[in-house]
């Protein structure tokens, strides 16, 4: 536990170091206590992982904190590698990234202060269990993510994004504000344990606190309809801070969920109903609107949210499995959403870097005025192919294996005698099958508009990726994506101790049966890979004495071919958003002269949030509206302000006297 | 012994595609060209070298190569009467479905990677089109998964035996389901037109335009092939599963082909659809499945 404590300190030592050194070397002296962190990080947390045991120290502090454990079991543990391998990656990633940035002393200090201040919160934030102690690690970390997002302050846009960021934390941490002081003073003690007594109930108080914890950690992790300001933030936040918010920081909801569900030990069918319809929205919002994007990074912020569902989807999967006291679909629901938040925290990542690599070179996140990046940037465009198939959860690569378990679990739903379980089962087993063919649809449009085809606009200079710092944490990523594809027992091992907490101790004989299938899929998939390999090798055989001949890409007879006249991501979205434009409206504004042949025309199309439109905008302004009424509190008149200090004296006088 | 019905399979694709042609040509009054034509195409093809777009990358290149590995992959999870399946797993119809899922993926990418506008706009509805499919042959998987309680396809159709009460209408309303997946899958009319690839309204062709030589006939073979996957899920479907060996297997291939008879007659009897109306043809997919498990679950769950 202190290696524990001593790699956080030295997480956030980075930062302040930082501060003090020269601009080109504050970088490398941040890498440096990252990596030196980790030293003190991964072995004890792996050596958690794999043997299932658990460790804690108490802390001795004042009131009205009081005496508060730190632990690390195999839950925390999966977070704490991911929180501390992301960190690691991001500092490597930052090197390079923040050249941009050089000549702005001040903020590049400020930059690295925050994101030591971050990756060490985050840190606190899965291994404390006492309720302040907690609370005030996730505003540290919302505070200083605050900071990170607002990097680029001097744009109007990343102002508004950030503070907006900042209002959806604090009305997150409101919730759990209410859930905390309510539950601990039920149970009489602030520390997480002794809150299963006040949760494992089926009344109506512990679902409402159970529904209120998460409100509190779906807003943090971006689940509808506390999603909208994932979309706003991410594209604001430097590439670094973007791959470490998508990839790490809104898992850290997640962990809220999956400590909220283990303290309770749920039973309550009700609220795994709940879950799983809130996470089925959520993949589904988040990807059709992933879908209708043109910004790199806000597709990217969308396609976390889908992701967000569908670990809620394999977390309700496995409240489902303990309700009905099945633990075979228990243990594949909570295995699918603990392997998705790793899977989604390595390929989100190396996405997150690839879009930063083309925002370095091109300037541009707009995937219509890009395209023909392959040509350029070779190792990038590989690395974010290889991410984005494993982004749809297509087999060889990680994403499938997670989506697989969740698959199973809802498949072996289909076996308990309850009808409203069988029902859930297959809105659930479609809603996934549809939220992975829209992620196709969307990972195609992104991958095939922006690195394939022909340039679609002129770049002031060539793109090129002379950059190793920027590629290194990608193909870092992109490996532990093939490994967890081909060899899913392996994430048996690592992961499976987490996810047998949430099980009683005598099911585990009954899990062998999924080890020795994990095998069998992996021989399969291997199959797979080779089979693949025949072919290309028959391929290349097959041409290997023919001629092989280069020329333009056919026309249909139309020699004026340019490059404007490509496919473009909103046509290419169009057919689907067609489809569903009830649920993902678009604005279109055609201006043209009303003529019969009119010389110069523009059409604009935006896409809205369903939820952002109807549920979000109408309650602000409601809100700004009622608020109104008050703001003659505050009149600007100095006289009236005095006059607000008296009286408050007056009052403090008579609460004294009276008192007294 | 048991691949032997497997390697059967695998080089039959071909004769099948004949098979609709020849019962196109005959409905249309000609005498068509041998039920064999498409092998000579194939080899054709294959001894030709190609003519690939300057703009292309190595996407191009190896998506037709991922295409017909994932095809001949999924084939490898449909089981065969008395023979199963090569590959058995619990859940292995995801795999199935994601593995063509994968080739989907690629050949999008190659449509993509050529920048031209008519193979963008077949993409873009080949991934529009899947959206609703894929959805939909979970639901039939679902349903198949809730009526034998069984969770993989050689398990679930080792068990399968629709022949008596409300199974019979499941059957209808399932096999009609896979069958309008056969056609948008198989890129058939009224889905698409396999014999056009000019036109405004072209799906899967379009995709292709720019493939020539050993890449087409890899994907010719691989389209062939899934539709007769389709078909070998379809036959399952119908077969009960009391029959013999010697029942079972000549009903299995009389399936298949009266399969492919009856996509040479829709095929010869009704047009294209216009591509606004196609999404509202495969949702019926959807709907149809819906119901089918719907009557499942009355029936095995005791009403609502």
């Amino acid at each position: 536990m202190n290696y524990l404590l001593i790699g956080t300190i030295i997480l956030f030592a980075g930062g302040v170091f930082a501060l003090f050194t020269k601009e080109n070397f504050k970088g490398i002296i941040f890498l440096v206590f990252t990596a030196l962190a980790q030293v003190f990080i991964l072995p004890v947390t792996t050596n958690i992982l794999i043997t299932g045991n658990q460790i804690q120290t108490q802390l001795f502090l004042s009131e009205p904190i009081g005496n508060s454990f730190l632990r690390l079991d195999p839950l925390a543990a999966v977070f704490v590698l991911i929180i501390s391998i992301g960190s690691l990656l991001a500092a490597i990633y930052s090197t390079g990234y923040m050249k941009m940035y050089y000549g702005n002393r001040s903020a590049l200090s400020s930059y690295y202060f925050f994101l030591g201040l971050m990756s060490a919160s985050m840190m606190l934030v899965v291994i404390v269990q006492n309720a302040i102690l907690f609370m005030i690690a996730w505003e540290v970390m919302s505070i200083s993510s605050f900071f990170l997002v607002s990097f680029e302050n001097n744009i109007v846009e990343v102002r508004k994004a950030s503070i907006y960021y900042m209002i959806a934390m604090q009305i997150g941490a409101a919730f759990l504000i209410t859930a905390f002081a309510w539950v601990s003073s039920s149970s009489g003690s602030l520390d997480f344990n002794s809150f299963h007594i006040v949760l494992n109930n089926s009344n109506t108080i512990s679902v409402l606190l159970t529904v209120l914890f998460f409100i509190g950690f779906g807003t943090k992790a971006g689940f509808v309809p506390m999603h909208t300001w994932l979309p706003k933030a991410h594209p604001a936040a430097p590439t670094g801070v973007s791959a470490l918010m998508s990839g790490v920081m809104i898992k850290t909801g997640i962990y809220g969920i999956l400590r909220i569900v283990l303290i309770s030990g749920s039973t309550n069918a009700k609220l795994a109903y709940f879950v799983l319809a809130v996470s089925l929205i959520t993949g589904v919002t988040g990807i059709a609107n992933a879908i209708s994007q043109k910004d790199l990074k806000k597709l990217l912020a969308y396609s976390s949210i889908e992701n967000i569902g569908i670990i809620g989807i394999g977390i309700g999967t496995g409240m489902l499995g303990l309700a009905y006291n099945n633990n075979t679909i228990a243990f594949l629901g909570f295995f699918g959403a603990i392997l998705h938040v790793l899977n989604h925290f390595t390929f989100k990542s190396a996405l997150f870097y690839g879009s930063g690599v083309v925002y370095s070179q091109t300037h541009t996140r707009n995937i219509d005025k890009l395209g023909g990046l392959i040509k350029h940037l070779p190792a990038t465009s590989f690395l974010f192919l290889i991410s984005s198939l494993a982004i749809s959860g297509l087999p060889l690569l990680s994403g499938f294996i997670s989506e697989l378990l969740i698959y199973l679990g809802l498949i072996n739903c289909f076996s308990v005698k309850d009808l409203s379980i069988n029902i859930s089962a297959v809105l659930g087993i479609s809603g996934l099958a549809f939220i992975g063919a829209m992620a196709l649809l969307s990972f195609t449009k992104v991958y095939g508009i922006a690195f394939l085809g022909s340039p679609r606009s002129k770049l002031h200079n060539q793109p090129n990726e002379k950059d190793s710092s920027l590629l290194i944490p990608m193909v870092f990523l992109v490996v532990i994506v093939f490994i967890v594809g081909l060899f899913p027992y392996l994430a048996f091992i690592l992961l499976g101790n987490a996810v047998k907490q949430f099980l009683p101790a005598s099911s585990f004989s009954d899990l062998a049966q999924i080890q020795v299938n994990m095998k069998l899929l992996s021989n399969y998939l291997l199959i797979f890979g080779v089979l693949i390999i025949f072919f290309y090798l028959i391929r290349s055989l097959l041409l290997k004495k023919k001629k092989v001949e280069s020329f333009k890409t056919w026309d249909c007879g139309y020699q004026q071919s340019s490059s404007r006249l490509q496919y473009s991501s909103s046509s290419y979205a169009q057919p689907f958003l067609s489809l569903v434009s009830e649920f993902v409206p678009q604005k279109i504004n055609v201006e043209k002269e009303p003529v019969l042949f009119p010389k110069e025309a523009s059409l604009e199309s935006h896409s809205q949030d369903f939820f952002e439109r109807f549920l979000i905008q109408p309650n602000l302004k409601f809100l700004k509206k009622s608020l109104n009424l008050f703001s003659w509190i505050q009149s600007g008149k100095m006289q009236q302000y005095i006059i607000y200090g008296l009286i408050f004296l007056v009052f403090l006088l008579i609460w004294i006297l009276g008192v007294s | 012994m048991r691949y032997i019905p497997f390697i059967l399979i695998i080089i039959s694709p071909f004769l099948f595609t004949g098979l609709i042609n020849k019962v196109k040509a005959i409905w249309a009054g000609r005498k068509g060209a041998s039920v064999l034509q498409p092998y000579y195409d194939f080899f054709k093809l294959v001894r030709k070298g190609e003519v690939i777009s300057k703009t292309t990358s190595f996407v191009f290149q190896i998506s037709s190569s991922i295409n017909i590995a994932a095809t001949i992959f999924a084939l490898m999870i449909i089981p065969i009467p008395f023979a199963g399946s090569i590959i058995s797993l619990p859940g292995d119809f995801v795999l199935f479905s994601y593995a063509l899922g994968l080739s989907k993926f690629m050949m999008i990418l190659a449509a993509l990677d050529t920048g031209s506008s008519f193979e963008g706009m077949g993409a873009s509805r080949e991934a529009t089109f899947s959206t609703i499919v894929e959805t939909a042959f979970f639901i039939i998987m679902g349903s198949l998964a809730l009526l034998t309680n069984q969770i993989s396809f050689n398990a679930i159709f080792s068990v399968l035996n629709m022949s008596a009460g409300y199974t019979v209408l499941v059957k209808i309303l399932l096999v009609v389901s896979l069958f309008i997946m056969l056609l948008s899958e198989g890129s058939r009319l009224p889905v698409d037109d396999p014999n056009t690839h000019l036109e405004l309204t072209m799906i899967h062709e379009v995709m292709i335009l720019d493939y020539s030589g050993p890449d087409l006939a890899f994907i010719l073979y691989a389209t062939s092939l899934k539709m007769v996957i389709i078909s070998m899920l379809i036959a399952n479907l119908l077969i009960p599963s009391f029959l013999t060996l010697a029942e079972a297997l000549p009903l299995f291939a009389f399936i298949l082909f009266l399969v492919f008879m009856v996509v040479g007659f829709v095929e010869s009897l009704i047009a294209r659809l216009r591509i606004s109306h196609v999404p509202q043809f495969i949702f019926l997919m959807t709907a149809l499945s819906l119901t089918a498990f719907a009557v499942i679950a009355f029936f095995l769950r005791g009403g609502f």
